[in-house]
């Protein structure tokens, strides 16, 4: 009898276990693979995110993903350049006091979190304003190892105090409170005419306190939003996004979202117009590392849909490149945007070498401006672009991008224009020679594409009288490694690339803000009173004429001071396939664009 | 007792004349042999020029547009940045010969040290400790290995060096630690130890002469194995730091094949390919002429 009871229990007890794979079944099936006739879109992103975190979405493949699966207040508009922000969990744009302080923003009602076991009862509760008062707590809470506190350090009244005295969420912040269940204010310390366009990153995504405590740390890769889609599967290659069912109806209004149809008539939006998005039923995102790996699964018609144009196939694929022309036999299979980057490439002396910046001597001092004027001088800015991005790039004087409206198209291009001679002269003139030039320590990481920057560099300096053995190479395991060395102040020159967080000069000249020296974002720890000043005044100001002169003629200052080498901005060259509706962009618009893509012909 | 130990191994023919003389003899005879061994000097000429700055000297400078194809001007045409792929591959000789020697000498020294005093002591720890410590060394997978050293080392331009040589002188140790395992047992040994000579004498000055054939073939496969890891590790970014190889055009080939330019490519590939190619046949012929067996 025992034996019979135990013998059931078994078969009883291997049914119980079965039920459930059973049940996995169709759902596991559906995650592995697109079913035919879906409205499928396999992007693809170069890297992939190593947390789908807001608060550690420091990374644009992080931040294409957060966006898609957590709300934000704001967002920028899916097709209007220059880019204007609209709002997205907001009811409306923010009520800003007279004095630029205090921001009342009104969050939508009815927007719920997608359905998780975090919640009590299984199901996704309301999204309220203590959600965004929380989420943007969570960035000065050191346990959360956030990535964007930068955003609101010193900005928000009581927050940093709230830091400091233990990130204790059962005390409010006097700066940010949620006023009633869908109100939200957020005072200031001194005006932040940046705040709103911080609210629209996934830094600021909008997170349940159920799911960070019910997960913990594996809250990274279990993200619980309210946005238009949530996150089925996650791996090292592949994400796979499915739409939320419970995403509110909002249907496009193409005019709102800055559509131009002599601009993008071509890529068929218009289609979307009156429809509520997301449109897919199933979103993959592979994440490929190789350029050419990228580009053999986009050219096979049957993996993703979406790939940049390598700089090894651009005279392959292009008719032209100004304007970037497709060969017939590509722009038949595939539409194509080619776009500025919102942001450049620079290399900023580190002013704290005395060898190269700051000297206590006014003499050695009048010589190392000299000095880096001559470098300045010695490179070649036009055989860069044509060397590594095919003529594509936009080369520009000071750090001013062309992506900003700041942008000043009348400054003078002595400083990018090559001239080696020049160099040498000026070189002569402070009595530079091949003996006393002193040693210059180029950082790089391992790679044969670094090493080709390297040599190019040594060569131009080579030309303008620097001796080869006096540019010596030193090579950093990793990336990660050589920013360390640029936030250390170990490295003389810091050669970098720097995309803008917003569509705003101020994002740039931030880099040359004297408090801002290592560790901070000044890397080259340039320190300029008069720059200082107006970088102070200019930080307060709303967008003005007056602004824009103020930004200006601080990026005259860095051009004047020889303090970088730059600038250069790139274009990037983006391909998906005919059947795909979209305007991929990701700049400021990130992987917003996701939510607007359709497909016309599913797959059969 | 040098001339005892020379006619003790040249008694092994019966004939009057060293092993040496018979190899050279022999050697000479190997027709395939003598081309390689005139390929492996004009290899060695092209090195030496470039130490003496006779030509590749400007391997580093950027003096022609992108991607220029092969002309008067630019033999094999240039890279991406417009440097002179003819003076870089010249360039690259110096970098082979100069890690293929250092690793060979290296590499069979030490090979040759520990070889002999295990072969001499064997069977006693210090053998055991020989063999325990090859052992380990041959467990670990050699880019593994070099990688290890780099990062030990902090990024040395030498840590490619010391990981060959670290790994390398096993093989030769082992064949040199069996050759001195049968040469103790002979006369000319025994006969040392009866006259009172010393231990680390009767090894350095007459056991190991008497292994330099094993030596001198394992040399030339160092040499050659040394130029193949060399383009490897250079290839995967732990080879030469600053300076150019074979395995950095290479590698740097890789972006350019893609974009339809091959040059770099094929200048690497062709002239380390002709150098493997000789030097493994001098090898092979030498160790046939070396062969004591076969030396008539």
């Amino acid at each position: 009898m025992v034996r019979a009871v135990a013998t059931c229990q078994t078969w009883v007890s291997l049914a119980l276990l079965l039920v459930p794979l059973v049940a996995c079944s169709p759902g596991e099936n559906a995650v592995a693979k697109a079913v035919p006739g879906q409205k499928a879109f396999r992007y693809s992103l170069d890297s992939a995110p190593t947390s789908l975190d807001p608060v550690r979405a420091s990374t644009l493949y992080a931040n294409q993903i957060v966006v898609n699966l957590y709300d934000t207040l704001y967002a920028y508009k899916y097709l209007q350049r220059p880019y204007e922000l609209k709002p997205l969990l907001a009811e409306a744009m923010p009520d800003i006091s007279a004095d630029g302080l205090v921001y009342t923003i009104r969050l939508k009602q009815g927007v719920h979190f997608i359905d998780d076991i975090a919640f009590p009862d299984g199901r996704g509760r309301e999204v309220i304003a203590d959600d965004f008062v929380y989420s943007l707590q969570r960035h000065f809470d050191p346990a959360t190892r956030p990535g964007g506190t930068w955003l609101w350090q010193g900005r928000i009244e009581g927050l940093d105090d709230w830091k400091k005295t233990g990130s204790d969420y059962a005390q409010p912040v006097s700066g940010l409170r949620a006023l009633d269940r869908y109100t939200v204010q957020i005072k200031l310390t001194k005006p932040y005419p940046q705040l709103v366009d911080t609210l629209a990153q996934g830094f600021s995504g909008i997170v349940p306190h159920e799911a960070v405590e019910h997960y913990g740390r594996e809250f990274s890769v279990n993200p619980v939003g309210s946005g238009p889609f949530h996150l089925v599967s996650y791996d090292t290659t592949k994400a796979v996004l499915l739409p939320n069912p419970a995403f509110r109806q909002e249907p496009v209004d193409l005019v709102f979202e800055g559509y131009n149809s002599d601009t993008q008539g071509q890529y068929g939006i218009d289609i979307i117009e009156g429809r509520s998005p997301p449109f897919l039923d199933r979103l993959e995102i592979a994440f490929i590392k190789e350029g050419s790996a990228r580009w053999s699964s986009f050219t096979k018609d049957n993996e993703i849909q979406y790939a940049g144009l390598p700089n090894e196939q651009v005279n392959r694929v292009l008719a032209s490149t100004v304007p970037v022309i497709l060969k017939p036999e590509y722009a038949e299979r595939y539409h194509m945007r080619s776009a500025l980057e919102a942001g450049f490439v620079f290399s900023a002396f580190n002013m704290d070498f005395p060898e190269f910046g700051y000297n206590e001597n006014p003499v050695r001092e009048q010589r190392n401006h000299a000095l880096r004027c001559a470098i300045i001088k010695g490179f070649d800015w036009r055989s860069r672009n044509d060397s590594w991005y095919s003529n594509l790039g936009v080369i520009f004087p000071g750090v001013i991008p062309p992506a900003v409206p700041e942008y000043d198209t009348t400054l003078s291009a002595a400083s990018v224009s090559y001239d080696p001679e020049g160099a040498r002269t000026l070189l002569a003139a402070n009595n530079w020679n091949a003996e006393n030039l002193p040693v210059l320590v180029y950082g790089t990481t391992p790679g044969p594409t670094s090493r080709l920057f390297y040599e190019q560099f040594r060569a131009w300096m080579k030309r303008i009288g620097y001796p080869p053995e006096n540019i010596q190479l030193k090579t950093y395991a990793t990336f990660g490694d050589i920013a360390k060395a640029w936030r250390n102040s170990e490295l003389p020159l810091i050669s970098k690339g720097w995309g803008l967080d917003y569509p705003d000069a101020e994002n740039t000249l931030q880099l040359f803000y004297g408090p801002n020296g290592s560790p901070g974002s000044n890397d080259g720890n340039y320190n300029n009173p008069e720059y200082d000043d107006m970088f102070r005044q200019a930080s307060v100001m709303q967008p003005s004429p007056e602004r824009t002169a103020l930004y200006r003629h601080m990026n005259r200052l860095i051009i004047n001071d020889c303090a970088a080498i730059t600038g250069l901005s790139r274009r990037g060259i983006a391909l998906w396939h005919k059947n795909v509706i979209a305007l991929p962009d990701r700049n400021f618009v990130g992987g917003r664009f996701l939510k607007y893509v359709d497909i016309v012909q599913p797959e059969s | 007792m040098s001339t005892m130990n020379t006619s003790a191994v040249s008694g092994i023919d019966g004939h009057g004349d060293s092993l040496w003389l018979k190899a050279a003899r022999k050697f000479k005879r190997d027709r395939v042999g003598m081309w390689a061994l005139f390929g492996v000097f004009i290899y060695a000429v092209i090195a030496l020029g470039v130490v003496f700055g006779f030509w590749g000297g400007a391997w580093a400078d950027v003096t022609g547009p992108k991607w220029a194809p092969v002309s008067a001007e630019y033999w094999f045409g240039t890279n991406i940045i417009g440097q002179d792929i003819f003076a870089r591959a010249l360039y690259s000789t110096r970098t082979a010969f100069e890690v293929g020697l250092l690793v060979a000498i290296g590499a069979t020294a030490l090979g040759a040290v520990f070889g002999a005093v295990a072969g001499f002591f064997s069977g006693t720890w210090i053998d055991e400790i020989i063999i325990w410590v090859m052992g380990v060394l041959d467990s670990v997978p050699f880019i593994l290995l070099v990688a290890a050293i780099a990062y030990s080392l902090g990024g040395s331009p030498w840590a490619m060096h010391i990981a060959m040589i670290a790994t390398f002188w096993i093989g030769t140790a082992r064949l040199v630690r069996g050759e001195v395992i049968k040469l103790k047992t002979l006369e000319y040994v025994e006969a040392a130890h009866a006259i009172g000579l010393g231990k680390v004498k009767i090894i350095f000055r007459h056991i190991l002469p008497n292994t330099f054939h094993i030596l001198l073939v394992q040399a030339t496969i160092s040499f050659v194995a040394a130029i193949k890891s060399e383009v490897i590790l250079s290839f995967l970014g732990l080879g030469v730091k600053d300076g150019m190889s074979w395995g950095l055009m290479i590698s740097e080939s890789t972006f350019e094949v893609l974009a339809g330019f091959f040059n770099n490519f094929i200048a690497a590939s062709v002239l380390m390919f002709g150098l493997v190619m000789a030097f493994n046949m001098f090898s092979d012929a030498l160790q046939d002429a070396l062969d004591p067996r076969s030396v008539k």
